[in-house]
C-alpha cells in the first residue's frame, strides 16, 4: 500500500507534465460560462456594439451613400446647432415623450389595476387589448388613416352626429401629433399592461388584507402599498417608454405610414428626420451625428433615472 | 482507439449517451457556416451573375398589364441574350420615398439596374453611380427621343437614363359629381379663381370639391411646380442663383392655401396619395382631383364603370398654360456587376430603332399604362390610340404645353416642399415663406458642386 502511495505520488507530477494544457475543473467552468455567453455576446457586439461604433464615427465624416468619406471633424455637429429643422424636431419629441410617457403609464397601470382579477372574462379583455400588438404597425397606421381621414372618416362622422365635425385630425398642425400620440397609447398599451399585471400579481394578498384590517380604503391601499412595492415595475416602464418615444421603431413607423412628418414638419419626430437626411437626402455623416446626440440624450435621461432610483435599486423601509 | 478515448474521458463521461462537446461544436460551426452562406452578402458572390432590374410594378400589384408588360419584356431579353436580366420587386413606398434604394447603394450592392424619376436623377447622378447610356444608343434613337423629354436625363449631352413614358399632370372630374352639382362640361373650369368656385360648388358635407396632394415629399412637389411656372415663376435663374423669391412662386402657394382654407380641398388624401384616383375620385373623396395620364388607366383597370371627364390645368390671371411632365426612366449602374450588358439591356429595351423597341414603348404607354410616349416614332406608332378618348385629349390639348419635371438636389427640394406645406396646411404667409425657402436655395447653391440643375 505505501509502495503504491509512493509510485502514485511520483508519477502525478508526471502525468501533469506530459499533459500541461489540461484545465481545472474550474477552468473548464470557466470557459464554459462565457462559451454559453458567447453567441449573445458576439451577436450583440455585431449587431449592436460595432454599428453604435461606426455610427459614432461616421458624425465626424461627410458620407456621400456612394462610397464616399471625407473627414470633416465637428462640420456636421456645428450644422446642427445652426439647422431650424433639427430644433423643430427635438421640439417635436420632447412635445411626443412629455405626453406619450405619463399616458402609457397611466393607461397601462389603470388597466392593468382594472383587470387583475383572474377572471376568465378578464382573460379576454387582456387578449382584446394586447391585440394590437400583434397587428403590423403598417397595417395599424393605414387603418388610422382610414379611420381619422378629413369629412368621411368613422371619426368625423361620429361627432357630426353631435353637430360637431370639420376636423381634419391627421393633417390639421394642432391636431396631427396629439392623434400620433393617442394611436401609440392604443397600440403600446396593452403591453405595459402586461408588465404592470406582472408587478402586481408580485405583490403579496397579505399586504392588503393588513391593510384592510387597519381600516385602509382601496385609495389608501393604493398610494401606501401598490404605487411603492411597484417602484421597479414603474422604472423599467418608464424607462422603456421614453426610449420607445424617442427612438423606438413603433414611433417612426407610425408617423411614416400616417403623417411623413407633415404637415407642415408639425410630427416630424428627431428620429424621422435622422432618416429623412440619411435615406432621403444622402447625408449619412449628418444623420449619424444627429443620432448620435439622440444617443447621449437617452443616456442622459437613463442616469437620471438611475440616480433617482439609486442606481436602481429598490427598497421598501 | 476509440476504447482507449473512453477508458481516458473524465468521470461519467464515458457512460454518457449522445454526442460528444466536441461534436456538437463541431456542428454548430457547421450549422453556423451553413446561415453565414444562405445570407445575401455572403453568398452574393456565388450566385448567378444575373442583372438584378429593380422596379415597384409587381405581378398582382395595382394594374397587371404593367407587370406582364416587365415580364415579358424581361422574357424576350432572356431568350436571347446569355446575360439574363431577373426582375426585382419592391413596394412602391419603399422605392419612392424608402430605404431600399438609398441603403442599397450605401452598402455597395445597388441594383444593375433600376428605374429614376427626374426628381432622384441628381442624387445618383452626381453619386456617379449612374451608368452614361450614349455608347449604346444609336444616333438615330438618341434623335427619335423628344429633346425636352430626354433634357433632364443628360449632363454634358450624354444620356444617362432612357425614359420609358412621359406624364403630363392635368385635372380629372367625376361627372356625376357634376350633374349632381347642375354643372355640365361648359363649366370645366378655366382659371384658378374658376376652380375654386366651381370646387366650392361641388363640395358637400361628404365631399371635397378638388384634390391637390397634401404628404410632403418629391411627388407633392411635382405637382406643385406647374402653378409655379404658370404665373412666370421658377425655382433658379440664368446666373444660377435662386429664383423662387417671387410674386409669382407667393401666388402660387397661396393658391393651395385658398383652396385648403375655403374647405374646398381636403389636409388627407385617401389611397397611396394624391397620385391614386381611384380612392380619392372614384370613391366620391372629391369631386375634381389634380393628377397625372396614368390615371386613366388604373381608373380602366380599377373603376371602369366611373364617368370621369379630364381638362387641363387652369391659369392664373395673366398667366400661361404649362404643365409639368413626369415619368419614370431605366438607368444603369455603373458600379454593378456587368455595367456593359446593363447598358445594352436599357438600349435594347427602350433605345434602339428596332421595330420591337418602339412597339415596347407604345405598349407600355398605350396598353400597359396611359402614357404620352417619349419617343417620335413610338408617337407617330401609336397614333391610332392618340387619336381617341382621353388619350386624344391628352395629346392634343394637356401634352402640347408639358415642361420635363425640374431635377433638384435634395435640399432644394425639401426647402420648396416646407414652404408649400408651411402655406397649404400651417397657414404661413406666402411671401414669407417664399423668401425663406429662396434664402435656403442660394444657402444651398454657393457650395453646389454637381450637375446643373434643369
Amino acid at each position: 500500500m505505501a509502495n503504491a502511495l509512493r509510485s502514485n505520488s511520483v508519477a502525478m507530477p508526471a502525468a501533469r507534465k506530459a499533459a500541461g494544457f489540461r484545465l481545472s475543473s474550474r477552468q473548464r467552468e470557466w470557459i464554459a460560462g462565457y462559451l454559453f455567453v458567447a453567441p449573445d455576446a458576439i451577436g450583440l457586439l455585431i449587431f449592436v456594439g460595432a454599428p453604435m461604433l461606426l455610427s459614432l464615427s461616421l458624425g465626424f465624416f461627410s458620407v456621400s451613400g456612394f462610397g464616399e468619406y471625407s473627414f470633416v471633424g465637428l462640420a456636421n455637429y456645428r450644422r446642427m446647432l445652426g439647422d431650424p429643422l433639427f430644433w423643430q424636431s427635438l421640439k417635436v419629441t420632447v412635445f411626443y415623450v412629455v405626453m406619450l410617457v405619463p399616458a402609457l403609464y397611466v393607461c397601462g397601470l389603470g388597466l392593468a389595476l382594472l383587470i387583475q382579477a383572474d377572471t376568465r372574462f378578464n382573460g379576454f379583455v387582456r387578449t382584446l387589448l394586447f391585440m394590437p400588438q400583434t397587428v403590423s404597425l403598417v397595417v395599424v397606421g393605414l387603418v388610422w388613416q382610414v379611420l381619422l381621414i378629413d369629412k368621411i372618416g368613422l371619426l368625423n362622422r361620429l361627432i357630426s352626429a353631435l353637430g360637431v365635425g370639420g376636423f381634419s385630425w391627421l393633417g390639421d398642425p394642432r391636431l396631427a401629433l396629439i392623434m400620433v400620440v393617442v394611436i401609440s397609447v392604443w397600440f403600446l398599451m396593452g403591453f405595459y399592461m402586461l408588465i404592470f399585471l406582472g408587478g402586481l400579481q408580485d405583490i403579496p394578498r397579505e399586504y392588503y388584507e393588513a391593510a384592510k384590517i387597519d381600516g385602509a380604503g382601496p385609495v389608501a391601499s393604493f398610494y401606501r402599498i401598490t404605487l411603492p412595492l411597484l417602484r421597479p415595475t414603474s422604472f423599467f416602464v418608464l424607462l422603456v417608454s421614453t426610449v420607445t418615444a424617442v427612438c423606438g421603431s413603433q414611433t417612426f413607423d407610425l408617423v411614416y405610414i400616417m403623417t411623413r412628418g407633415g404637415p407642415a414638419n408639425t410630427t416630424s419626430l428627431a428620429i424621422f428626420y435622422v432618416y429623412q437626411q440619411a435615406f432621403l437626402f444622402n447625408e449619412y455623416g449628418y444623420a449619424a451625428a444627429m443620432a448620435s446626440v439622440l444617443v447621449v440624450v437617452l443616456m442622459l435621461i437613463t442616469v437620471l433615472l438611475f440616480m433617482l432610483t439609486r442606481g436602481g435599486r429598490f427598497t421598501y423601509d | 482507439m476509440s476504447d482507449k478515448t473512453k477508458a481516458d474521458a473524465p468521470n461519467g463521461a464515458k457512460d454518457r449517451p449522445g454526442p460528444s462537446r466536441r461534436t456538437v461544436l463541431a456542428g454548430g460551426a457547421v450549422a453556423a457556416g451553413a446561415t453565414a452562406l444562405s445570407f445575401p452578402y455572403v453568398s452574393r458572390g456565388l450566385a448567378a451573375e444575373s442583372l438584378k432590374f429593380w422596379q415597384f410594378y409587381a405581378p398582382g400589384g395595382g394594374v397587371a398589364t404593367q407587370s406582364k408588360w416587365f415580364e415579358d419584356m424581361a422574357k424576350s431579353w432572356n431568350d436571347s441574350h446569355d446575360v439574363k436580366v431577373e426582375l426585382v420587386y419592391v413596394p412602391n413606398n419603399a422605392y419612392m420615398d424608402g430605404t431600399k434604394l438609398p441603403t442599397a447603394f450605401a452598402s455597395g450592392a445597388g441594383p444593375d439596374l433600376f428605374i429614376i424619376s427626374p426628381g432622384d436623377f441628381l442624387r445618383y447622378y452626381n453619386g456617379g453611380v449612374l451608368l452614361d447610356l450614349t455608347p449604346f444608343i444609336d444616333k438615330a434613337a438618341q434623335d427619335d427621343l423628344f429633346p425636352g423629354v430626354i433634357a433632364n436625363r443628360m449632363v454634358d449631352g450624354k444620356i444617362y437614363g432612357l425614359p420609358m413614358e412621359v406624364e403630363p399632370m392635368a385635372m380629372y372630374y367625376s361627372v356625376d359629381a357634376f350633374n349632381e352639382a347642375g354643372l355640365t362640361e361648359k363649366d370645366v373650369p378655366k382659371t384658378w379663381e374658376d376652380l375654386l368656385t366651381v370646387g366650392k360648388k361641388l363640395t358637400t358635407d361628404k365631399r371635397f370639391g378638388v384634390l391637390f396632394e397634401t404628404a410632403p415629399g418629391y411627388y407633392q412637389n411635382f405637382t406643385w411646380y406647374p402653378f409655379l411656372w404658370q404665373g412666370g415663376g421658377d425655382i433658379q435663374s440664368k446666373d444660377g442663383k435662386s429664383a423662387f423669391n417671387s410674386p409669382a412662386a407667393a401666388q402660387a402657394l397661396k393658391f393651395w392655401q385658398d383652396a385648403v382654407n375655403m374647405g374646398v380641398s381636403p389636409r388627407k388624401v385617401l389611397g397611396g396619395g394624391g397620385w391614386d384616383v381611384v380612392p380619392n375620385l372614384a370613391s366620391g373623396y372629391c369631386a375634381m382631383q389634380n393628377v397625372g395620364i396614368w390615371a386613366i388607366s388604373q381608373l380602366h383597370e380599377n373603376a371602369p364603370n366611373f364617368k370621369y371627364g379630364v381638362f387641363k390645368l387652369p391659369t392664373p390671371p395673366g398667366g400661361k398654360y404649362v404643365t409639368v411632365g413626369g415619368g419614370w426612366a431605366f438607368v444603369a449602374n455603373a458600379k454593378g456587376k456587368n455595367p456593359k450588358a446593363a447598358g445594352e439591356f436599357c438600349a435594347w429595351a427602350l433605345g434602339s430603332m428596332s421595330p420591337d423597341s418602339i412597339e415596347r414603348v407604345v405598349d407600355w404607354c398605350t396598353k400597359a399604362k396611359s402614357d404620352m410616349p417619349p419617343r417620335k416614332s413610338a408617337l407617330e406608332k401609336g397614333k391610332e390610340a392618340y387619336s381617341k378618348g382621353f388619350l386624344k385629349v391628352f395629346a392634343d390639348d394637356i401634352y402640347p404645353g408639358a415642361r420635363a419635371e425640374p431635377r433638384v438636389p435634395p435640399p432644394v427640394y425639401k426647402a420648396i416642399s416646407d414652404a408649400i406645406q408651411a402655406c397649404q396646411l400651417n397657414g404661413q404667409k406666402p411671401e414669407e415663406a417664399a423668401a425663406a425657402a429662396s434664402q435656403q436655395i442660394d444657402a444651398f447653391l454657393a457650395g453646389y458642386k454637381g450637375a446643373p440643375i434643369l
